[in-house]
């Protein structure tokens, strides 16, 4: 311990040792002290003190994801988009044209989406599919 | 700002985003597997053309990348290699009709990101391009639809990658803790007055975490875990893009970032990468031994050769002025891989379209001599390759090799690349034996591959003899310009 790092350490080390010591007491002096049942909901879920009702395998319909997707896709965009405009003047036209090529890029892929049936819910109208 | 001298040294890039866009359009409104495979090869000849006429000392474009001769010519390997696997993939997904044009959108995708990688001299570059490949590749590795195999290949790739970028951007993030930049060429400055002042405790941290990512990319052992189950997973023309543009890029970086970044001069990395080396060396031919499915017994003997590569950067550590050998070493013995595996996968790939299962198997290929003499004479040369046998690319290689260990007296290092290599022989023949068995299964199969796919993997073979029969002007040209 000549190093003075490790010196700097040996709060945190014994402040680590601390909360292990703190939470194995706790768990093995309940465990001791407190009272052991075996009825027949012990072992049940427990929400809130509500019964849990039917399955929690639900299937959803994929639609509800890709949408989920897209609005972390557009939303990030808007991020971009919203530091740009702040820094509109101080950027000048080498930032208008950058933000220009963004924007264009994510034309290309809206109308990517749009024309591969991503955006229709339900029944799928996507192109070349069923005509090839 | 950006000049445009340096708008004109970024053309291949901007060419291949370009491509990009332009495919994706062209799906929206006019899907064919014919479209956009022409669209893809005009894109990347295009890329190809535009870098033509640079200049080889390199410019610095923004302090993210370096585009010099050795990243230009790694940027034309990798495009070329793109070419061969989407000429070869188009009769593969002609034989699995499902929505195939975005093959080749990730494939340039995948491109681009090569690209990126092979030029960066800067932490965030490594990080996109290796991102933007990474990304791509998982898609690609998951394209066959119903492929139970390759959706668990690309689930596998896509966790252990995800961790092993997780270990990489801690590794940067400790480095730069220490050192206070991300560049590679100030790294080296910054290091040299580290290791006088203070001790390197945290530098050798971060470098095990950094070649642990990065060690994970190119599957040497102790990191190779999920190389054969990924590439028996993938579909053939994605196995050998993984096994070599993928590969080969991820080594260039960690060329640059080692040699640029002087990380040679600690002598604990040195030790790392020599036992690494070692193992992989071994690992990756005795486990090779033993398998029965060609992708296999390729994934297992990329990781030997990974191994053998390694002894480059080994080198460099003790003797200080084989650096420029060293960089020569590395790209003769990359090229060579390259060439040479291209065309063993390729080999699968024209095997794999004529059926709609993989034929991958070593019974796939029993008595391929005498219904495809030509076909297989070229897997022929490429296993020879492999083995490092005289006369084709892989022995200048090898030898390469064997010149910079022995230069800077890697004994330890040296044996292992020996008996390595003595292993090697019997799992490469023995494909080639399985080839000429059985004459009676004569029966003539309707040839079914496309012109292009054969000729691209006799060009190939061609190139593997070329390199090792007449090795002098590429090795002249490398010790020029590198």
């Amino acid at each position: 311990m000549s190093n003075p790092e490790s010196a700097e350490l040996l709060p945190f080390i014994v402040y680590f040792c601390a909360v292990v010591l703190l939470v194995a007491t706790m768990l093995i002096l309940s465990w001791l002290l407190g009272q052991r049942r075996q009825n027949k909901s012990t072992n049940m879920p427990f929400e809130s003190g509500v019964l849990s009702v039917g399955s929690s395998q639900i299937r959803l319909s994929v639609e509800f994801y890709l949408i989920a997707i897209f609005f972390v896709i557009f939303d990030l965009e808007t991020v971009f988009i919203f530091a740009w405009a702040i820094a509109f003047f101080e950027l000048g036209w080498y930032g208008f044209f950058a933000i220009l090529v963004f924007i264009l890029v994510l034309t290309v892929a809206l109308i990517y989406e749009w024309r591969s049936g991503a955006l229709d819910w339900g029944v799928k109208t996507r192109t070349g599919i069923g005509e090839s | 700002m950006m000049t445009p001298t340096e708008l004109y040294a970024l053309a291949p890039f901007i060419w291949l985003s370009v491509g990009v866009i332009v495919l994706m359009l062209q799906i929206a409104f006019s899907r064919s597997l014919n479209g956009a495979c022409w669209v893809t090869n005009l894109t990347l000849l295009v890329a190809l053309y535009s870098m033509v006429g640079h200049d080889p000392a390199g410019i610095q474009v923004t302090p993210l990348m370096r585009i010099d001769a050795l990243g230009l010519m790694f940027c034309a390997v990798i495009i070329c290699g793109s070419v061969v696997t989407s000429l070869l993939a188009r009769d593969y997904l002609k034989q699995r009709p499902a929505e195939n044009e975005e093959f080749f959108l990730l494939l340039l995708l995948a491109t681009l990101g090569a690209c990126v990688l092979v030029c960066a001299t800067h932490v965030a570059s490594l990080l996109l391009g290796l991102e933007l490949l990474g990304v791509a590749l998982y898609g690609l590795i998951a394209y066959p639809e119903k492929g139970e195999r390759s959706l668990e290949a690309a689930i596998k790739y896509l966790v252990l990658s995800g961790a092993a970028s997780a270990t990489l951007l801690f590794g940067f993030a400790l480095l730069y803790a220490a050192t206070g930049t991300m560049d590679f060429a100030i790294l080296a400055d910054k290091l040299d007055t580290i290791q006088v002042n203070s001790n390197p405790i945290i530098v050798l941290t971060a470098a095990a975490f950094i070649l642990s990512g990065l060690a994970f990319k190119l599957s040497v052992a102790p990191f190779h875990m999920w190389t054969p189950d990924v590439y028996e997973g993938a579909p053939a023309p994605i196995t050998g893009f993984l096994a070599t543009v993928s590969k080969g890029a991820v080594f260039v970086v960690l060329l640059r970032w080692f040699i640029d970044g002087q990380l040679y001069e600690f002598r604990g990395i040195i030790l790392g990468l020599s036992a690494v080396a070692i193992a992989s060396m071994l690992v990756g031919n005795l486990l090779a031994l033993r398998q029965d499915n060609i992708k296999r017994i390729l994934a297992y003997s990329s990781i030997a050769q990974f191994g053998y590569l390694l002894v480059v950067l080994i080198a460099c550590g003790t003797l200080t002025e084989s650096i420029p050998l060293a960089r020569e070493a590395a790209s003769y013995y990359l090229l060579a891989y390259i060439i040479t595996t291209l065309g063993a996968t390729g080999l699968l790939t024209l095997l794999s379209s004529e059926s709609a299962r993989e034929r991958d198997h070593i019974g796939d290929i029993v008595g391929l001599f005498w219904r495809r003499p030509l076909l297989s004479l070229g897997f022929t040369v490429a296993m020879l390759s492999l083995a490092g046998i005289p006369l084709t690319a892989g022995f200048i290689g090898k030898f390469y090799i064997f010149k910079i260990g022995a230069d800077a007296e890697l004994w330890a290092l040296m044996s292992a690349v020996i008996v390595g290599s003595g292993l090697g022989i019997f799992y490469y023949l023995r494909l080639v034996f399985n080839m000429t068995k059985n004459p009676r299964q004569v029966h003539a199969l309707p040839q079914q591959t496309s012109l292009e796919g054969r000729s691209v993997l006799l060009l190939l073979t061609l190139l593997i003899l070329a390199l090792g029969v007449y090795p002098q002007p590429l090795m002249d040209y490398l010790s020029a310009i590198l």
